[in-house]
């Protein structure tokens, strides 16, 4: 559905955008990741028309989106970051205008803009003035306003941003729903909306797709350093001296628990396990053990690993 | 063809769904029922030969308020859609840039020309009140209006492109009165350094008081028509282009 290869913007000396390649196949809901200023807005506007590439390509459905323009945005349906609405028109007479800007006219228009005023529960307000509505219905305008002319692309610029609790659910609940009929690229840097919405996951930060996988295979393959934890009575600075010389641990820290035990936490190399090894050595200094376990690697660890700065 | 018609309805909505339309519109009339009372006490005091239109267009009064209409219908038409992201909107639904600035140029101009009805009126109510229809002839008029819509072709032009290269209404409004300024008084440089200098022609040709003088008494010049469509073109092409590299570089 998307094809980006070797998507590159630059404004002047800076780039926004260096080489940016990913895909997004039909029927996908794909989160599009990265930390504040990575380059997500910027790529989102060069695939809906907004700002043509400095080089590279992008494809909406085998439509260039610099050669072919129009029947790219038509396949389009776009809410833009800060949701810009007329604030002196009506909810359904905005939406009337959206509607025929997209090309839909009479009974159908009629029938479409009915559809997405239930779909995106907008009953109660469509004859308020879009200005005195809250931030939350505001949102919820501008993705009827997306699905007006029934696109099969949804492009999502981070649409839960700056709503409360209650909307984010709402929304997201939405999104959900909306995946089922609808190819989704969905713009955010909240962890856990990723998690729950989308089946596979683009990472990018500065300019560059860091990585593009499902969620679960990114965790898998993440090339983050492993944590354990285990507890002990036992003299914290002895032991510590042991544990940090055994093979591929990296670092040693211990914390005294309430109950009087030592917590012990052990950073491993990537992509080993150290415990059977801690639990020998365990047995073979008769400590006593409460627990030893392995901390199990979130989105959140991949997310850091990838995009931290230091 | 229809995204052009569609947003030209759209906006020339615009213009009555807010106050600003028919205050607007309310402070033409009352500018242009001046300029045609004083004119008519001029020709009360003094024997005249000019016509009553000819006189009401060269009051003082009518430079003055006709000048100050165009910032104000234009300022906001792309700096606002700008200042408030709509224009990101627009231009990734299936509209090209082109539809996007005709479309708003010529709802401006619908609406510049519904400004101009009133005075249009009130020259026939002089006839119809007074019995003196003779006091100015339909050459006159007619010439005269003419003129206006070609003026207002231009002048909306200009504020479109004002309009398309900042996201500041104020800036885009003081943008658009310099330069409609300057064009007024280039017109006056032949009046202040005389004739005889290679260039004169020129500010002849662009001197809008003096099409108003020859349109007024119903004499239509083509190069003068000409010469306004060609600069309304020319300034739309650039705001075009205003708009589209804002694009590019933003």
């Amino acid at each position: 559905m998307i094809k980006v290869d070797n998507l590159t913007k630059r404004f002047g000396r800076h780039s926004a955008v260096s080489g940016a390649t990913f895909a997004v196949e039909q029927g996908e809901v794909v989160g599009f990741l990265g930390p504040n200023g990575a380059g997500k807005t910027t790529t989102i506007r060069m695939l809906t028309g907004f700002l043509p590439p400095s080089s590279g390509s992008a494809s909406i459905d085998g439509l260039d989106v610099n050669r072919h323009s129009l029947e790219a945005r038509r396949q389009i349906g776009y809410l833009p970051e800060s949701v810009p609405l007329y604030r002196d028109m009506r909810v359904r007479e905005y939406l009337r205008f959206r509607g025929q800007l997209k090309g839909l006219s009479g009974n159908a228009l009629r029938a479409r803009m009915d559809e997405v005023i239930e779909r995106c529960g907008l009953r109660e307000v469509r004859r308020k003035m879009i200005r005195t509505l809250s931030k939350g219905f505001r949102q919820r305008v501008g993705l009827a306003d997306a699905l007006i002319h029934d696109p099969p692309l949804l492009i999502l610029d981070e649409p839960t941003n700056g709503l409360d609790p209650n909307q984010i659910r709402a929304i997201r609940h939405l999104i959900k729903q909306l995946g089922q009929s609808h190819t989704i690229l969905l713009s955010t840097h909240i962890l856990s909306e990723v998690e729950m919405i989308c089946d596979k996951i683009v990472i990018i930060d500065e300019g560059k797709v860091l990585a593009s996988d499902t969620p679960a295979n990114l965790v898998a393959t993440m090339r983050t350093a492993g944590r354990i934890s285990l507890e002990l009575k036992v003299d914290p600075e002895n032991a510590r001296k042991k544990i940090a010389d055994l093979d591929n641990v990296k670092k040693v820290t211990h914390e005294r628990t309430r109950d009087g035990w030592e917590e012990f936490s052990v950073l491993v190399e990537s992509g080993t396990d150290t415990r059977e090894r801690i639990a020998t050595l365990v047995r073979e200094e008769r400590w006593p053990l409460r627990s030893l376990y392995r901390h199990a690697e979130t989105l959140e660890d991949v997310f850091v690993e990838l995009t931290r700065k230091d | 063809m229809t995204g052009l018609l569609i947003l030209l309805r759209k906006e020339l909505r615009g213009f009555f769904l807010s106050p600003f339309g028919w205050i607007l519109l309310t402070l033409v009339t009352v500018m242009q029922g001046w300029s045609v009372s004083s004119a008519m006490k001029h020709l009360q005091d003094t024997p005249a030969t000019e016509s009553l239109v000819f006189h009401v267009f060269h009051t003082g009064y009518f430079w003055f308020y006709f000048l100050a209409i165009f910032p104000l219908i234009t300022m906001r038409l792309f700096a606002e859609e700008e200042r408030t992201g709509t224009l990101e909107t627009l231009l990734t639904a299936p509209v090209q840039t082109w539809q996007l600035v005709l479309g708003k140029y010529s709802a401006t101009l619908c609406f510049y020309l519904l400004l101009l009805v009133p005075s249009f009126i009130q020259f026939h109510l002089f006839g119809l009140l007074t019995d003196s229809s003779s006091i100015f002839t339909a050459g006159s008029l007619l010439g005269a209006f003419f003129l206006l819509f070609l003026m207002g072709a231009l002048f909306i032009a200009v504020g479109c492109l004002a309009s398309a290269l900042t996201s500041s209404q104020i800036v885009a409004g003081v943008i658009t009165v310099g330069l409609l300024f300057i064009h007024y008084f280039l017109g006056f440089v032949t009046v202040i350094y005389g004739d005889r200098f290679p260039a004169a022609q020129l500010f002849h040709h662009i001197n809008s008081s003096e099409h108003l003088k020859y349109f007024s008494r119903g004499l239509i010049d083509s190069s003068a028509v000409l010469y306004y469509l060609a600069a309304a073109s020319f300034f739309l092409f650039l705001a075009h282009h205003a708009l589209n590299h804002r694009r590019w570089r933003s």
